[in-house]
């Protein structure tokens, strides 16, 4: 061929490719999504002015810049053009509105989207903006983990409207995570596993062969996660167990408790019952599963070390949750005779509580093994420094590509994906990995993943942080916090961000809701507060001293400064009028939930005894608006004047219990 | 169409006759070999051809180009190289950001950065392969014996190029690679590692190196390319032109 | 043909035989040959000029179709406190990073590319280069001793590391230089192989090898530097 004609063919392509790009830039997707989006608009706009709007929108990148969060650039509105719109509820995305949280669609501005979606703010391609490729810094976050994104700013470990995350977080303490893995915030965490030296007491060969092989198989409501020990291991680990000597004042006192006569086991049933021991145990599946199972307790635990533990449990483990509960020696004689009655493992061999014959060959390779194994980071804890398993701080951040999926091909290669399938898989990526099997359901595994993603690698900016309001320094020290700690307070009630879920009562305002008198009362002998709840704290038994010291310091130290201790100080006389303020309480339709003298509804705490109970400047505070202390209660906000507000609080204030009508209410129901 | 064209070539005709068109090119369309050679030795960018050239020696089995190739490649990498340089900060995190701007916002950015990217690939490949096709052919033989060492010296600074350029998004995959090639200079005795920290500006990879390997990339190795690359195409013409394969004994040829 | 008898009228000729006026010296290891017919000449414009803009307009044609293909790849931004496993040089440097493998650093990383460059400045300069005598044109017991010594001591010496990647060619090209020991020439590929020169075979092997090397570090390495194959390569090379 010609040289001039080729020439002329390679000028033209010449040309034709470098045409293309330009050509590519000018038909980039986001012109015709803003295009499409004019329409839409405009087809939906009330008025004509609104439809101009619309079609009067440039063709432009979006975008919204967060200088003070990273100096973040979300770009992710030049297609999602309509989250902020209200008119753009239910269209197709990506127009949609943005669904309604507490911060969304109004805080967009302030927030953007990637800090809680995950993605690349700055890409203006789906695939880029979604993140499903090699550069970007995360993938979106699916949306079953998307409380993650909370938990970024709001670090406490219960999230109000974030119930994911809440129960995520609690996952990971229960589970005793924190034990092997730093995590900031949890540098203090101790596991509650019993201290090992005194299982041989408790238990027998057969039976720690069981607990050991899978613990969740015995135990529904076990912690300790299955480790893949095979029955060599299993034998070496229960050898070290029973080759350890536990210390002699406990030995006596099972050896004692194991001599004492039976108790009656009728009169166990009723102490049993009435001690409410399911509002954290459970008893064939029935209860709240804070607490293992104790219907086969007895073929797990010997006689003579239950009944030395139920009398004083802090002895046997200084970190269990379990309070204490001043059985007379009699009572917990009873309480002792009907588990070992009625908690039985029936089909298990006689001699499951027999105690082993220790091989010191294997019980040294035991020893071996419980380091190895990483046993000691929740039955040893505080001999070791540094945790057994590597630091989760920043977890959240951790790129894809850093992660060793090994053998799992089967899943996609995302930080949620790996994560979820480390937590429900531990030992799937491959041989040897030394983290156990926790056995989670669907939802806790969900959780905690979302409590994980929300570890990031850095702080976020001071002014997006939310810390909690009250911090577990709060606790007391001295004989007060000695005496919560006998009690067990924070095992149900929540102190600040810390303490357990079983009560529905947190106490951090306890000293500036409910007067002294009748807290006294309260802890010497408790009793249902709301009728439609069935559980109740137990009763302690708890001293008239001990109760007084207790409430004393409540009222000291657990007070909130928003409510005040006086609420009329400072306005009119006119303003403390009870009659006033029952006509209020009738006009608000306040008896369809309370209880107040002989009618009224069971939804809401009975107000028949409000004054003797409830502080005014409580009842005032909460009137104003109940949601504001507690988010979920079914209260209605009326919006009342500071006046009215402060009638119906004297009104509820008179409310002052006669000497008679405490009897009825006395003790629980099941 | 016909009047379109003739008014072209009138155009043509009127343009070439004007006096600025004669100001800047001083001779008439290359219909003579007087004019072809004009084209070339009036022009200080082609004047390193000579006007004639062995017609063999335009074969591509003679040379097959790859010369040509590596040049052309460097040519594209000029050219965007300078428009990428409108839109690069040599700073930490903002080097990266820019490769992200590039992509998402800069009209054409992801293909002008794709084109430096292969076009330094191809550069790479072709110097190697032009090294190979030397050899083979014994064109390193007197009196080229020093332009060999001068290609092989280009060869050295394309590479430099190619990995100063390598750090220059900031990402990982620049990182670690300048990380890992650093990390074999340090093990050479003596010289190693005051060198690193020369190149590096102290003794990890960060925002110094970066703008070290910048500032190489950029103006110190395209300069001493376009300084060795001259002396280069200069003695090739000096040494009586490109030089194809080891002729085996042709017919025509005779013992004196 | 016939050779045209020289006259005593001037002739305008370049002809060596022609006009046998030229003084040439003639070294005595190169072929003293003249050419009898003039090669013929080309006006560079627009013959040459017009085949390179040819080649550079297709170096960009291809270059902007794969730019248009392929993006350049980016990955996520440096972090000193995530090594990639593996993390990887620039391809060109992957032979070197796979000899890392089986060296010491200052062996892999100084000694080798240093013997590299100075070889490929020697070129030129070292006379069995420039004499070109194919491998058994001389003394071949002497050439069999050399040669086969020679291969025999890299192929041992580098087995000795493990390093079965430069081994395997070694042996490669050692079987295909004595492959044609003797030198009888019967088929084309035989023909050929006689006529190579030891720089070549040099040449060859040293391709050959940095070749294996470059190829394996890009596509069959992952993470620890373990041998996996690249369709198991994750992220893909």
């Amino acid at each position: 061929m010609p040289l001039r004609r080729i020439f002329a063919i390679t000028s033209i392509l010449f040309l034709a490719v470098l045409a293309v790009s330009p050509l590519k830039n000018a038909l980039r997707p986001y012109r015709g999504f803003q295009r499409a989006f004019a329409r839409l608009g405009a087809a939906r706009a009330k008025s004509l002015q609104a439809a101009k709007t619309y079609q009067q929108q440039p063709v432009a990148i979006r975008q919204i810049w967060l200088p003070d969060f990273e100096n973040r650039v979300d770009r992710c509105t030049t297609c999602h053009l309509g989250v902020q719109d209200a008119s753009m509820a239910g269209a197709p995305e990506p127009f949609r509105l943005h669904p309604a949280t507490y911060h969304t669609p109004k805080d967009s501005g302030r927030f953007g989207c990637t800090a809680c979606h995950g993605g690349q703010g700055l890409a203006t391609l789906e695939k880029d903006a979604h993140g499903d490729v090699a550069d970007a810094e995360s993938p979106m976050v699916p949306l079953k983990f998307i409380e993650s994104g909370c938990g970024r700013c709001h670090s406490s470990e219960q999230v109000a409207g974030a119930a994911t995350l809440s129960l995520g977080r609690a996952t990971l303490e229960r589970n005793g995570c924190y034990a092997c893995h730093t995590v900031k915030g949890h540098e203090a965490f101790r596991s509650e596993a019993p201290p090992i030296e005194a299982v041989s007491l408790k238990t027998g060969a057969e039976a720690l062969r069981r607990w050991l092989k899978d613990p969740k198989a015995v135990d529904a409501n076990a912690t300790m996660p299955r480790f893949q020990l095979s029955p060599s291991e299993v034998e070496e680990l229960s050898n070290y167990v029973f080759s350890l000597t536990p210390g002699r004042t406990l030995a006596d006192r099972v050896q004692a408790a194991a001599a004492e006569p039976t108790g009656d086991v009728a009169k166990g049933k009723a102490l049993f019952a009435e001690s409410r021991c399911i509002s954290c145990h459970t008893l064939e599946g029935k209860g709240n599963g804070s607490a293992p199972e104790l219907s086969k307790v007895a073929s797990r635990a010997s006689a003579g070390w239950l009944l030395a533990f139920i009398r004083d449990p802090h002895a046997f483990n200084s970190r269990t949750r379990m309070p204490q509960f001043n059985f007379s020696a009699d009572d917990a004689r009873h309480v002792v005779a009907y588990m070992e009655s009625e908690f039985k493992d029936f089909d298990a061999p006689k001699e499951i509580l027999d105690p082993l014959h220790v091989n010191q060959t294997l019980a040294e390779k035991g020893k071996v093994l419980f380091r190895q194994k990483g046993c000691f980071a929740c039955h040893a804890p505080g001999v070791e420094v540094d945790r057994f398993g590597p630091a989760l701080d920043g977890i959240g951040d951790k790129r894809a590509a850093s992660l060793d999926f090994g053998k799992r091909t089967d899943i996609a290669r995302t930080l949620p994906a790996w994560l979820e399938a480390k937590i429900k898989a531990p030992g799937s990526f491959q041989d040897g990995l030394k983290m156990p099997t926790f056995a989670l359901s669907p939802k806790e595994a969900q959780a905690a993943v979302t409590a994980l993603l929300s570890l990031g690698a850095r702080p976020v900016p001071q002014p997006y942080r939310s810390a909690p309001t009250v911090r577990a320094s709060l606790l007391p020290g001295g004989a007060v916090g000695a005496l919560m700690d006998k009690y067990r307070c924070l095992s149900c009630h929540q102190i600040g961000d810390r303490g357990g879920d079983i009560s529905t009562a947190p106490l951090t305002a306890e000293g500036s809701k409910v007067k002294r008198d009748w807290l006294v009362n309260y802890l010497v002998l408790s009793f249902t507060i709301r009728p439609i709840l069935t559980d109740r704290m137990p009763v302690f038994r708890m001293s008239k001293d001990e109760a007084a010291q207790l409430a004393q310091a409540f009222e000291t130290f657990y007070l909130d400064p928003r409510i005040p201790e006086d609420p009329y100080a400072g306005q009119p006389a006119t303003s403390r009028d009870p009659v006033e303020g029952k006509r209020l309480y009738d006009t608000l339709g306040c008896r369809a939930c309370h209880i107040l003298g002989a009618g009224g509804g069971y939804y809401g705490p009975p107000l028949t005894e409000a004054g003797t109970r409830l502080k005014p400047g409580w009842t005032y505070a909460w009137l104003k608006g109940p949601q504001k202390w507690r988010a979920d209660v079914r209260c209605p906000n009326y919006g009342l004047a500071d006046a009215d507000a402060l009638r119906l609080t004297s009104y509820l204030d008179t409310l002052v219990k006669s000497s008679t009508a405490s009897k009825a209410k006395r003790g629980g129901t099941r | 169409m016909n009047g379109n064209a003739f008014s072209f070539s009138q155009l043509g005709t009127l343009i070439r006759g004007s006096a600025v068109y004669r100001s800047i090119v001083r001779h008439g369309t290359a219909e003579t070999n007087r004019n072809r050679s004009l084209v070339i030795f009036e022009n200080l960018f082609l004047h390193v051809h000579p006007v004639k050239v062995r017609e063999k020696t335009l074969k591509f089995s003679h040379t097959y180009w790859l010369g040509g190739i590596t040049v052309s490649a460097l040519v594209v990498l000029i050219a965007t190289g300078i428009l990428l340089m409108f839109y690069y900060h040599p700073s930490v995190p903002q080097a990266y950001r820019d490769m992200k701007e590039l992509k998402f916002v800069v009209d054409n950015g992801v293909f002008y950065r794709n084109l430096h990217r292969w076009a330094a690939h191809l550069m790479v490949l072709g110097a190697l392969l032009h090294m190979g096709r030397v050899f083979y052919h014994r064109a390193y033989r007197p009196p080229r014996q020093f332009n060999w060492v001068i290609g092989v010296v280009l060869l050295l600074v394309t590479l430099l190029l190619s990995y100063t350029g390598y750090l220059l998004p900031w990402d990982q995959l620049a990182f670690w690679g300048v990380s890992v090639g650093t990390n074999m200079a340090k093990e050479a005795p003596i010289l190693g590692p005051p060198l690193r920290f020369l190149m590096l500006g102290g003794n990890i990879v960060s925002e110094n190196a970066l703008l070290r390997f910048y500032v190489l990339h950029c103006v110190l190795l395209p300069a001493a390319l376009f300084g060795f690359l001259g002396v280069h195409i200069w003695r090739v013409r000096k040494d009586g032109g490109v030089q194809g394969p080891p002729e085996p004994p042709a017919d025509d040829e005779v013992e004196p | 043909m016939s050779l045209p008898m020289p006259s005593l009228k001037v002739v305008e000729s370049n002809d060596p035989v022609a006009v046998p006026k030229r003084v040439a010296l003639v070294r005595p290891d190169a072929r003293a040959t003249l050419r009898r017919v003039e090669e013929r000449w080309v006006m560079t414009y627009p013959n040459l000029i017009l085949r390179e803009v040819i080649c550079f307009q297709v170096v960009v044609i291809v270059l902007a179709v794969i730019a248009l293909l392929f993006n350049a790849p980016l990955e996520g931004i440096a972090n000193p406190l995530e090594t990639p496993n593996p993390s990887k040089a620039p391809w060109y440097f992957l032979g070197l990073q796979e000899l890392l493998h089986y060296f010491p650093p200052v062996v892999a990383g100084v000694v080798f590319p240093g013997l590299v460059v100075v070889a490929l400045v020697v070129i030129p300069y070292a006379k069995i280069n420039l004499s070109a005598r194919p491998l058994w044109s001389g003394d071949k017991a002497r050439t069999r001793l050399w040669v086969g010594g020679a291969a025999a001591f890299l192929a041992v010496f580098f087995a000795l590391f493990g390093c079965w990647p430069i081994v395997v060619p070694t042996l490669l090209i050692g079987a295909a230089m004595f492959s044609v020991y003797g030198g009888q020439l019967d088929g084309r590929l035989r023909r050929f192989l006689v006529s190579v020169t030891l720089p070549e075979w040099i040449m060859t092997w040293f391709i050959l090898v940095a070749t294996v090397l470059t190829l394996i570090g890009t596509f069959f390495r992952g993470p620890g530097w373990s041998l996996v194959w690249p369709w198991n390569m994750y992220p893909p090379a």
